[in-house]
């Protein structure tokens, strides 16, 4: 029996113990009882609660738990007994062994698998027919307690709200777990990879080459300034010439200028350029950008242009920015009071001068905490710079040379098998905390100038 | 409405002939003819809602700034129609200031805020000419003597009624023939709108004002001439000290006693 | 102008504004304003021609995906198989009946035939495949000597489309005097699975991948992005673990998509030993990701129903409960699905994380349930654009434009909610 077949039938029963229970709670009103505290079908909940919830959560444990009781089950076989104790190849031939007795047309490698698959078959299925079965009586044995609680001054009503309260609440917490999750494995691979590179070497080496080798526990090859200057170059400088100026005067061009009906149609389409996925961009600026830019600097006589260069990521990158900026101008622009506008119109300045001058800087902490928030968005993107920019970790300023950033590295780090114990692995955790800090960094002062600046106009 | 309520001066310095606003297909302003001359501030007084701001600001062309409003009728400035093609709206509104009900410097410094407009109209050649005007323009507002040691602060810091007084300093620096201003003490306590009111006093005769408010003591104490508003039309206009004790219509005579408004 | 030129009280000389200099000034300052708003116009008139530039260069490369080159291929099955009866082609002796026939066998033998010894090379390699289901689609093929339409290799496609190499050219042209070549709707790219030739490569898998992924996304991050929103807007007290929550939630939506693939890996496959390149870790780490964007959607949402009705249903007795899931919530699905949509094309399009937790698994059939090794639809396309094969790049633009024909679906849907939903209170 398949555990979602298992779970149908769950929810099946829950359902049937809703309905007896809501239709025992219903026969009190019939008849007359003095005060009946809940509806009937609050009575319905309550008891459906208590048939599902303990039975779900014993499957959720028991399928976490199962495998290894199934392991543990076919090492205690005879057969077992015949396995190298090299743990390694141990480990890798039980794991062939439960793919294949899940799946009979998996390839495997080592015969005593096939030896051993039948063996875990049956282990897997007698755990899962074990868990079944405690799953159905926790099911009914919930059913049949809640049905004795069912009384006309029983208050289900609070007690299912109560619940309800307690779900709200575990929901709102997988946002603290999810961070925390974030933050404690960054962290926890980052000290293991310092403990091969010192921090210091990571942070302002200038050699970027990295490799597995480690030698007397220390790995060589991960000074990351290289990476941190393409990161700022493509996604801080070139992405941001791009974007700020289209941006900004696209969003002044349509609240300032526009007729309704142009702003109607040209909002929407400059919102579908940040609806493109990256990995669209990326391959436009490898397959289009990249090779124009290239033919065209080695026009204008620069001979060393790469073919993946810093300049078409950035520009393309910055294309992708264009309605981040331009929709953050737009609303801080919008937050100027109107007053200031007529007030500057009624001294006889022109539209384009009001802007200049009395829009853009009353308008300026709202449009620089927006292009903050660009610069940590591009800075976060990988797909463009992965197929755009290149792996050479390059120290230069030629925008027409190929330089690497930190999302490009941490894609090159972890393609391939990841093992966890080697630096590559390790550096691009280390990579990934400095890009973690770095963009809650940019965040936090964004959000501060801009919150800052609308209490300025509230 | 007719001409016979509007009072014809000698040399007007700004004349509307039968001014009708729509806004959209709502008519805001039902036919106005008025003149206003140099020597009398004149007051547009009315309950709310009954078009003396909008009619105020067609006469500087800030209805021109909402898309659907829709001016029809004459104004002249200087005998020249301020809505013909020949008239350019930016020169217009430096000849017709305006100060709105509530101030609104812009978030530059003091100085900046009264500079705005020479340096956009090129009115000063150099610094030092900047500097007169700038200088020239605070002591006129009154605000001079508060403010000259810290020109370069942010005009937003100043407190209400200086900040009303800073902007009348700006209007004033363009040097304009004209200064229109919207209501303009009631956002402020009574003693900056007493201050504001002695500015107004003092600024009579050198340009033409035309002040809206809904206070008919203000209207009595600072104006020379006073139009009634109702409904979109212009029901009155005269001498303030006829329309207050001795008005021709009935419905003056009713908003004047409190009846209704 | 008035008649005394000098303002007494300012000491200044009344402008001119009529004066040439003046009126020079004016016009320098209009050719200014016409300048800025030229450039406003042609801010928004170069990113949409970007976009359409992009859209016109996908287009342009994808249509090709979608047609692809056959060539004729003479099979005389009777000869090839011996006899087969009528009656061995009814159901029950059918399947016995096709598996006793070696297709690939007899595919190289009437290649040999018709284009001779290396003929071969005009077919793609897994041609014999399209020749093996025409046959099981029409049994009856068996009966005699017929002519079959098969998928030429992807040289000769591409020489069909526009340039190849010298050979397939002269193949082409050869193919084409005969009459013996035509283009075709490419069903096998809808239907088929990745592959090695791009001339028989397929989106299918790599779709049914995205959509599985996004089947638990959604049930995932749904239900807790909404009963988080309604927690944090109708419940929860100003204390430390609300402003918690809040700065997580807030954290979260900011944090560059890269790093949570980061998370899967250390927590999903390193710690809890999921699966890798399976459909519920990546369903499970766009979940994290997509969920503050829907508790972010369905705050606002819950924060634009007035007081007012909450105040009504709290008058006739509601308990605060029934406030919120029989009068609040169903007023604001709208906006919560709005935002849902549009968090869901986000996490559709989305491939860093998923390149993380190795959800780039080369498989030919399509994954048949969560934990199978799967791809998704943006990852085929970064894992496609990198071949060095020529005859990809049309297979990578046409998976964009399938992939970019779901995004504005989706995000068409949201749009025409929230214009046909959106309430005024």
């Amino acid at each position: 029996m398949t555990s979602t077949a298992i779970l149908f039938l769950i929810a099946g029963l829950g359902l049937i113990t809703w309905v007896f229970a809501r239709a025992r709670a219903g026969r009190f009103i019939q008849q007359g009882a003095a005060s009946v505290h809940s509806l009937p079908s609050y009575h319905g909940w309550y008891a459906a609660m208590w048939a599902v919830v303990p039975a779900i959560l014993f499957m959720l444990v028991w399928s976490t738990v199962a495998p290894a009781l199934g392991s543990y089950a076919v090492l205690e076989s005879p057969l077992a007994a015949q396995l190298p104790t090299d743990a390694f190849e141990r480990a890798a031939i039980l794991s062939e062994a439960r793919s294949l007795s899940r799946n009979p047309d998996v390839k495997v490698f080592n015969d005593a698998a096939r030896e051993l698959a039948p063996l875990y078959a049956d282990a897997d299925r007698n755990y899962a027919m074990i868990g079944a079965l405690a799953a159905f009586l926790l099911c009914f044995a919930g059913a049949a307690y809640a049905f004795t609680r069912i009384r006309p001054d029983f208050r289900a009503r609070t007690q299912v709200e109560r619940t309800v309260m307690l779900a709200l609440l575990l929901a709102s917490l997988i946002a603290i777990l999810a961070t925390l999750g974030i933050v404690a494995s960054l962290i926890f691979e980052t000290v293991r990879f310092f403990n091969l590179v010192s921090p210091f070497e990571f942070l302002f080496g200038l050699q970027w080459n990295p490799s597995d080798k480690v030698v007397d526990g220390q790995a060589t090859g991960f000074g990351a300034v290289p990476l941190f200057w393409g990161t700022v170059f493509i996604g801080a400088i070139i992405a941001m010439l791009v974007a700020i100026p289209l941006g900004l005067m696209s969003a002044i061009y349509l609240t300032q200028y526009a007729s309704a009906n142009v702003r109607k149609w040209m909002k929407p389409i400059l919102e579908i350029l940040a609806g493109v996925p990256t990995v669209v961009y990326g391959y436009f600026a490898a397959l289009t950008v990249a090779p124009a830019l290239r033919s065209f600097a080695v026009a204008i006589g620069i001979t060393d242009a790469s073919s993946e260069s810093a300049l078409a990521a950035g520009l393309v990158m910055g294309v992708m920015i264009i309605p981040f900026v331009s929709s953050m101008a737009d609303d801080s622009i919008a937050a100027v009071p109107g007053s200031m506008r007529d007030g500057s119109l009624a001294m006889g300045a022109t539209k384009s001068e009001t802007i200049k001058q009395v829009l853009i800087p009353a308008a300026l902490p709202g449009v620089v905490g927006g292009v903050l928030l660009a610069v940590s968005r591009a800075i976060g993107e990988t797909m463009i710079v992965v197929m755009a920019a290149g792996l050479a970790a390059n120290l230069t300023a030629n925008p027409f040379a190929s330089v690497t950033t930190v999302t490009t590295q941490i894609v090159q780090l972890l393609t391939g098998d990841t093992d966890f114990n080697s630096p590559m692995t390790l550096a691009a955790f280390a990579l990934g905390l400095t890009l973690f800090i770095v963009t809650l960094l940019l965040n936090i002062v964004a959000l501060q100038i801009v919150k800052k600046y609308r209490e300025a106009y509230d | 409405m007719l001409d016979n309520t509007a009072t014809s001066s000698t040399n007007p310095k700004m004349s509307a002939r039968d001014v009708k606003v729509f806004y959209g297909d709502k008519q805001a302003i039902k036919g106005v003819s008025i003149d206003i001359d140099m020597d009398n501030v004149v007051a547009f007084i009315g309950p709310s809602g009954c078009g003396k701001s909008t009619f105020l600001r067609t006469l500087n062309r800030m209805n021109d700034t909402i898309p659907i409003a829709r001016v029809e009728g004459d104004i002249t400035l200087d005998g020249e129609n301020i809505y013909s093609s020949k008239m350019d709206v930016v020169q217009l509104r430096a000849r017709v200031g305006m100060v709105f009900q509530k101030p609104n410097p812009f978030p530059k410094s003091i100085y900046d805020n009264v500079a705005y407009g020479a340096r956009i109209h090129g009115l000063a050649p150099n610094k030092a000419e900047l500097d007169q005007i700038v200088e020239n323009s605070l002591v006129r507002a009154g605000l001079w003597n508060e403010v000259k040691d810290r020109l370069s602060d942010s005009g937003t810091a100043l407190s209400g009624g200086q900040q009303q007084r800073l902007c009348i300093a700006r209007a004033i620096a363009v040097d304009p023939e004209v200064i229109l201003m919207d209501e303009p003490c009631s956002a402020l306590d009574p003693i900056a709108t007493a201050k504001i009111e002695e500015l107004i006093h003092e600024l009579r005769g050198r340009y033409a004002i035309v002040i809206v408010t809904h206070n008919m003591q203000q209207a009595a104490r600072v104006s020379q001439k006073t139009a009634f508003f109702h409904l979109g039309t212009m029901v009155e206009y005269g001498d303030t000290s006829d329309i207050f004790t001795n008005p021709r219509e009935e419905r003056t005579r009713d908003y004047i006693t409190g009846r209704y408004g | 102008m008035p008649a005394n030129p000098q303002t007494p009280a300012t000491g200044r000389t009344k402008t001119d504004w009529m004066g040439e200099a003046m009126q020079k000034r004016i016009a320098r300052r209009y050719a200014a304003e016409r300048r800025f708003k030229w450039m406003g116009l042609g801010a928004v008139a170069l990113s949409s021609l970007f976009l359409a530039f992009l859209l016109v260069v996908m287009v342009g490369n994808g249509a090709k995906g979608f047609i692809s080159t056959e060539a004729t291929l003479t099979v005389d099955l009777p000869a090839a198989t011996g006899s087969i009866s009528p009656e061995q082609l009814t159901q029950p002796r059918l399947a016995a009946t096709m598996a006793s026939i070696d297709v690939r066998r007899i595919f190289d033998n009437a290649v040999q035939a018709q284009y001779g010894e290396d003929g071969a090379r005009f077919f793609a390699s897994t041609a014999w495949t399209a020749l093996r289901d025409q046959l099981t689609e029409n049994p009856n093929l068996v009966m005699s000597k017929t002519k079959v339409w098969l998928p030429t290799s992807s040289d000769i496609d591409r020489a069909a489309k526009d340039n190849s190499t010298p050979e397939a050219e002269a193949d082409y042209a050869t193919l084409r005097k005969a009459g013996e070549v035509r283009q075709t709707f490419n069903w096998r790219f809808l239907t088929g699975s990745d592959g090695t030739d791009p001339a028989q490569v397929g989106i299918w898998g790599a779709l049914k991948g995205s959509l599985i992924t996004m089947v638990v996304t959604l049930f995932l991050a749904f239900p807790v992005g909404v009963l988080a929103a309604v927690y944090l807007e109708e419940y929860a007290s100003k204390n430390w673990l609300t402003d918690l929550i809040e700065v997580s939630i807030n954290n979260l939506a900011a944090v560059p998509s890269i790093i949570f693939g980061l998370l899967g890996l250390a927590v999903f496959l390193q710690f809890f030993s999921m699966p890798r390149s399976a459909a519920i870790v990546g369903g499970l780490t766009l979940a994290l990701m997509t969920m503050p964007v829907i508790v972010i959607a369905a705050r606002n949402a819950i924060k634009a129903v007035p007081p007012s009705i909450r105040e009504a249903a709290m008058g006739v007795g509601a308990s605060p409960v029934q406030v919120v899931f029989h009068h609040v919530l169903p007023l604001a699905i709208p906006g919560i699905m709005t935002g849902t949509i549009i968090g869901m094309a986000r996490a559709l399009g989305e491939t860093a994380p998923l390149l993380m937790i190795g959800m780039r698994a080369f498989t030919t059939t399509p994954p048949d349930g969560l934990t199978d090794p799967a791809t998704v639809l943006p990852v085929q396309i970064f894992l496609w654009s990198d071949e060095v094969n020529r005859g990809f790049v049309e297979k990578t633009s046409a998976a964009i434009i399938v992939l970019l024909v779901f995004l504005l679906t989706m995000n068409a849907i949201a749009v025409y909610l929230r214009n046909r939903f959106e309430t005024r209170w």
